[in-house]
């Protein structure tokens, strides 16, 4: 069985193992209930936290990052390609299933797909993933979380190297899983150890009592998925929806199945530049503009319809065999006017329930 | 990579961000979920702000203009050919002769420093914020009203306020984030009454949409507390307990006409009762206005603050009055004397016992003179020789007087700012200076949130902050100020205004800052003002004007001009111009109007035969001029709206540059051939 | 393409060899790749295709490839409406710019072996409709009867005049010209382009026809409006959309139309798939 016990006092050895020849990416409590993932060091690998809300700044920059340089252009107009340095490796300690099914998702779009992005496969393939589940109802799930509608949580059933679950009981043992070869190698420490049938069972029952704790239902999802497909949403629907959103970016920002940028060269210096890609939203009304001044999506509800119909349409899920949605709640958190995900699902739901959705001509 | 808890300084929310750095460089921002301000959300401008940090175009080096070209120097030689000249113009012309003008985005610290330089090494009470004509009224209107110029409440509170009124204000797109919170409150149940001429995104949920003519809010609220006190349904134990000027005002509001103020506001005297007894009616109640009612004169911010009064919306939770700062550190400018007539915490300069008090403690006069505003400052025709500008960009954003000519007569324009501007070419010093995110500085939020911008960065060598170049200047003509770092710059600013005595660079970081007064009876500072019915004076009523003008009709000239100050203020930014996003989405207006715009109404459009992006031609009774129509569902009928960059237009239309404070401008609009 | 060695956003380097000027803010520009590799790879182009070109500082923007790959020059025909081509009309022969590409799907000229082949291009969408022209008149005698409507504002607006010349002189296909406004020179058909369609001699075929749209947005509805009450089946009736690209590989989220990427699943579309994508476009 490729499952293991390590216990609570020794998953900080396990971090510093992983810091022997990677650097190691975990999370840590911050002001208030603010938490980030930050890099571990000797000074701060004291406070690498195992249960907390998850980091809002979402781990998808550990393979796009927010700002990321493509390459240098010099005079003479001879572009010289920025080294894709071989970074070291890096273990990204502590995702969340969400963010986990997130990364496979954005795996599937920028790797596969008609053209293979070279900057996401050096940046994807030097990272180790140790997943952590959910378990603490307090600390790291909240109201906003949803991961189980989305069927991505809260144990990610594969796309980790490793996984760690808290048994929460007196033993103190979290039970490990082995998602790679990479991560069954570990198994050879002394720190982790056999784990037995009643071992299996016990985490089966954290996992039920988990799924309880989830307030949003959005098992709605289906409905929204017909009729947004179908085309059947009143435009008066998306009004509304516009009139709530202030334009901010925010959703596309936050979330781990977000994946679009924009690129721009910045000079450096007198005949140098470097081009760079940095996240963009479809929110933004510039997001679509052409020069010349024709905007395919000017209206804000135009853009909201665009960003649902992204994430619900059915040819994306029949493309991407999966919703490009994960249920972490950060939209919920993140947007002014409460048009986050559960929410839009909802009025979509209750709109068009009453209403015959009709087969588009 | 490092997080750094920090404060956004785009508009007056001030909300908590976090910076991530990569090495030396800032790459990456997001919300802080906990800050009590904005509870993990940010606007646009925020989630960009690291793209602008990290602008490869920043000015790195001093430039000194030799033979009409800029030409760049080293620090030394930029600090002291400042010194030389300025001790030149002052000893040939007078200290009065020179002018200092901050930006209202300007940390405390620079505000502090600039206006001690210029009282006590120059000699001169010449200092203001560029924003001067946002605020002044509002600064002195509460002064006199509730004896505190700032917002009663914190932006915290408003998901509790029962009735919300917006006055004038884009809050969706000014300050994004109260936007969202007021949207919110509406959708839990709160009542939303907006006020204006502009149909924003806000206004799309208003329970009640007082869709008034511009510069009407004084009609409007004097009608409204008229139609509160008909019916009696003010808050009589408040308004006996605490305030004062009742009887006085309680008299002239009854001469008031409620039709005909229906009529001069355009709207239906029915909806103006509603919102009155919806206002009067549901407790907590909150008030928010902005910058659109300064420029209308003090009438409207006393009818506003009347209302509140009168319904005894004040020191509770959840009740209260928010003048709305939508630069970052407005209200911080103004607490750090950056005003030509008032010192650091509002001490007045024609106070003989604040003049003292500051001689004292700075060990030099104060001058006794109110100095310049802004306007008068850079003014075309005015007396200044010298003008010191901190990342003040007057001939971009300088609405009531032509910035350019002023400052092409004057003998030195010192300019501090991280990009080359279009102020630039006056300039004959420009000492570029960090940028956000490379030095600690404290700004002042429109909550009174004194809050701390952190250092993630080193910044590039050789730069500083803005107040440590004044500093340098100072030195070399002569002052021995002794502050090793902004710290003790804040400690000074703090040992001489009082709401700020309690604050450390330290205790601001260690929470989110503190909300002034913060004091040794209020280490915490202070969420709520006159929470425990602790005040300066009695709240004090003012009267209305007995009469109003009666409009005549104005069939040759149909359409009302309306001036705008801060709306579009980003799409001229200079940091949004630098940053890639928000200089595509700031940008598009200037894209699709590139000789720039004015704004109509579509039905209004329709009936002229007059086509978005059509060239038109506005005819007022001073003057004409051709421009640009933008076509927009959001501007009332009967306007037209003249965007504040628009200056040539605008001076043309009012027949000079002088403010039409009181007055309104007619025009009509006939198609350009 | 799925080779991980390979810098997918890197631009090889091309130089100008020349440049000519079509109408008032439109220019042609000759260019080839500075490595001979590049050239014999890119050659493989399909009509429809387009290109990344990044003027190297101010950006990067999808531009049509007009040349038909049976011809021996490589170039573009851009109009000049942003910082990207105000940067490029700005360029000498000599200077370098950069080229990344052939993208799109293209037309796929083969599928219409045996067909009539109808053209119809408003203003400067002639100029994607350009290398479908050239490359069936190249292999004539794959496609059955040819037709071409062209149409702009005013004569002085019509593009590749050289061309117009050659292929009105032709014979073995038929080219008719309309200008909506003529001047003192124009001898010829004046109205909108679909009003070509009733000239007097003109007979479209219906059956085995594939029709090819290219223009203005109007322009574009009106024809298409036309085409529908003359019967032509939407899977017969075949355009090439433009978005805002910023990557032209499908990862940057920006031209994406419902749910097609314009720069991998288009720019080639037919009527039938417009219709599909779930969005209006």
């Amino acid at each position: 069985m490729k499952g293991r016990l390590i216990h609570k006092d020794d998953i900080i050895r396990l971090v510093d193992l992983l810091r022997k020849d990677r650097r190691v990416i975990a999370p840590f409590e911050g002001k208030g209930r603010d938490s980030y993932f930050d890099e571990v060091t000797d000074a701060n690998r004291g406070a690498v936290a195992l249960h907390l809300p998850n980091p809002y700044y979402p781990p998808k920059r550990y393979v796009l990052p927010h700002i990321q340089k493509l390459f240098h252009i010099s005079d003479g107009g001879r572009p010289s390609v920025l080294e894709i340095r071989d970074e070291p490796q890096v273990a990204v300690f502590g995702i969340r299933s969400c963010d986990l099914e997130g990364i496979f998702h954005l795996d599937r779009f920028y790797l596969g797909n008609t053209f293979k992005d070279n900057y996401y496969e050096a940046l994807r393939s030097r990272l180790f993933l140790v997943n952590m589940v959910c378990t603490d109802t307090e600390r790291d799930i909240e109201d906003d979380c949803f991961c189980v509608c989305a069927d991505a949580g809260p144990a990610a059933r594969n796309h980790f190297d490793l996984q760690l679950m808290d048994l929460h009981d007196a033993s103190g043992e979290f039970i490990a899983v082995a998602g790679s070869p990479a991560g069954e190698a570990l198994f050879s420490q002394t720190f982790f150890h056999k784990a037995g049938p009643e071992h299996v069972a016990r985490r089966q029952n954290v996992l039920e009592e988990v799924r309880k704790r989830f307030k949003i239902a959005t098992s709605w999802y289906s409905a929204a998925t017909k009729f947004i497909t179908q085309g059947g949403i009143k435009d008066s629907t998306w009004k509304h929806i516009g009139d709530r959103c202030l334009e901010c970016g925010g959703c596309s920002y936050v979330c781990p199945a977000c994946s679009c940028f924009t690129v721009t060269d910045r000079k450096t210096g007198p005949g140098t530049w470097e081009r760079v890609r940095m996240w963009d939203a479809c929110a933004l009304s510039g997001f679509t503009r052409m020069a010349g001044g024709h905007n395919p999506r000017k209206a804000v509800h135009d853009r909201r319809n665009r960003r649902f119909f992204r994430k619900l349409g059915h040819m994306f899920i029949q493309k991407e065999f999966a919703m490009a949605c994960v249920g972490c709640g950060r939209c919920v958190r993140v947007c002014h006017g409460d048009v986050g995900m559960p929410t839009v699902v909802e009025i979509l739901r209750r709109e068009t329930s009453t209403t015959e959705a009709t087969e588009r001509p | 990579m490092s997080h750094y808890l920090t404060t956004c300084t785009f508009c007056g929310v001030g909300c908590g961000i976090y910076l991530e750095t990569t090495g030396n460089e800032i790459t990456g921002t997001y919300p802080s979920m906990s800050h009590p301000a904005n509870q993990g959300r940010i606007c646009v401008r925020g989630w960009h702000v690291h793209e602008v940090a990290s602008s490869p175009d920043r000015l790195l080096s001093p430039l000194v203009r030799k033979n009409g070209r800029l030409e760049p120097v080293n620090w030394d030689e930029a600090y002291d050919t400042v010194a030389s000249r300025l001790k030149e113009i002052r000893d040939r012309y007078g200290p009065d002769s020179i002018g200092f003008i901050n930006s209202a985005r300007c940390a405390n610290e620079d505000g502090y420093i600039l206006q001690k330089f210029a009282r006590t090494v120059i000699g001169t009470n010449n200092v203001d914020q560029g924003t001067s004509l946002y605020r002044t009224n509002s600064v002195e209107v509460l002064r006199e009203m509730t004896g505190v110029p700032a917002a009663t409440n914190s932006i915290g509170e408003l998901p509790e306020s029962k009735v919300i009124i917006v006055n004038e204000i884009d809050v969706g797109q000014q300050l994004p984030t109260i936007g969202g919170v007021i949207i919110r409150a509406k959708l839990r149940g709160a009542k939303l009454i907006v006020v204006g001429a502009r149909r924003h995104r806000v206004a799309e949920h208003a329970d009640i949409f007082l869709y008034i003519r511009p510069a009407t809010e004084a009609f409007l609220y004097a009608a409204m507390a008229k139609v509160i006190v008909d019916r009696g349904i003010m808050d009589l134990d408040f308004i006996r307990s605490h305030c004062e000027g009742y009887d006085h005002f309680l008299k002239n509001i009854r001469s008031f006409d409620l039709l005909l103020a229906a009529r001069r506001c355009d709207v239906s005297p029915l909806l103006i009762e509603q919102a009155a007894i919806e206002f009067a009616r549901l407790k907590p109640g909150m008030l928010l206005y902005s910058t659109g009612a300064e420029a209308h004169g003090k009438d409207a911010l006393h009818a506003m603050v009347n209302l509140v009064l009168l319904t005894g919306n004040l020191g509770k939770r959840g009740s209260g009055i928010m003048p709305l700062a939508e630069h970052n550190n407005l209200q911080g400018g103004c607490d750090m004397g950056m005003l030509p007539g008032y010192l650091p915490g509002y001490a007045e300069v024609n106070d003989p016992s604040a003049r003292e008090r500051f001689s004292k403690k700075w060990n030099a006069k104060v001058p006794e003179a109110k100095g310049l505003d802004t306007t008068e400052m850079l003014c075309e025709t005015g007396s200044l020789k010298a003008v010191w500008l901190d990342r003040h960009n007057p001939v971009v954003s300088a609405m009531y007087c032509d910035a350019g000519t002023a400052l092409d007569r004057m003998e030195l324009v010192v300019l501090q700012n991280l990009f080359l501007t279009r102020t630039a070419e006056y300039a004959h010093v420009i000492l570029p200076t960090v940028a956000f995110g490379e030095e600690a500085v404290t700004f002042t939020s429109t909550e009174r949130r004194i809050q701390a911008a952190v250092k993630t960065v080193e910044p590039p060598p050789g730069l500083k902050s803005a107040w440590e170049q004044v500093a340098e200047v100072a030195w070399r003509m002569g002052a021995r100020w002794d502050f090793a770092s902004s710290e003790d710059v804040l400690a000074e600013a703090a040992s001489l205004v009082p709401a700020y005595s309690g604050v450390t660079h330290e205790n601001l970081t260690r929470e989110y800052g503190r909300q002034w007064p913060c004091t040794k009876e209020r280490p915490l500072g202070t969420p709520r003002l006159f929470a425990d019915g602790e005040k300066i004076h009695p709240f004090r009523f003012k009267e209305m004007s007995p009469v109003f003008p009666e409009e005549p009709e104005q069939t040759e000239f149909p359409f009302v001009l309306w001036f705008g100050h801060s709306l579009y203020y980003w799409l001229h930014n200079t940091l949004v111009q630098h940053s890639e996003v928000l200089k595509r989405e700031y940008g598009i207006l200037f894209l699709d109007y590139p000789d720039g715009f004015i704004e109509v109404n579509p039905d209004d459009a329709k009936s002229l035969n007059v086509r978005d992006g059509e060239k038109i031609r506005l005819v007022a009774p001073a003057g004409e001029a051709t421009t640009t129509a933008r076509v927009t569902a959001e501007v009332r009928r009967g306007i037209v709206y003249v965007p504040y960059f628009l200056q040539e237009v605008a001076r043309r239309l009012r027949g000079g540059y002088k403010s039409v404070e009181g007055r309104t401008v007619h025009v009509r609009i006939e198609k350009a051939v | 393409m799925n080779c991980s060695n390979h810098n997918l956003y890197q631009p090889s380097i091309a130089v100008l060899d020349g440049v000519r000027d079509e109408i008032p803010e439109v220019k042609t520009f000759y260019w080839h790749f500075e490595d001979p590799k590049n050239q014999v790879a890119f050659r493989n182009f399909m009509p429809g295709q387009f290109g990344m070109v990044s003027v190297l500082g101010s950006g990067e923007i999808a531009i049509s490839l007009p040349p038909s790959p049976t011809e021996e020059r490589l170039f573009f025909t851009t109009r000049r409406v942003g910082k990207v081509t105000t940067a490029m009309h700005a360029l000498k022969p000599g200077d370098r710019f950069g080229v990344r590409g052939p993208y799109g799907n293209g037309f796929p000229m083969t599928d219409y072996y045996g067909r009539n082949l109808i053209v119809v291009a408003g203003g400067i969408g002639l100029i994607p409709l350009r290398s479908v022209i050239i490359y069936a008149l190249h292999n004539r005698d794959r496609y059955q009867k040819i037709q071409v409507f062209y149409g702009s504002r005013t004569p002085k607006e019509l593009m590749y005049t050289e061309n117009l010349k050659e292929w009105r002189a032709d014979t073995g296909f038929e080219c008719h010209l309309s200008v909506d406004r003529a001047d003192e020179t124009w001898k010829d058909h004046v109205g909108v382009v679909g009003s070509l369609f009733k000239k007097p001699g003109v007979e479209m075929p219906l059956e085995n026809t594939t029709v090819f749209v290219c223009g203005p947005p109007i322009m574009f509805r009106f024809v298409l409006a036309d085409l529908r009450t003359m019967g032509y089946e939407n899977r017969n009736v075949v355009s090439t959309l433009e978005r805002y690209m910023k990557c032209g590989v499908g990862k940057c989220g920006h031209c994406c139309i419902g749910a097609a990427y314009v720069c991998t699943d288009g720019p080639v579309f037919t009527l039938e798939q417009i219709h599909r994508l779930g969005e209006i476009i």
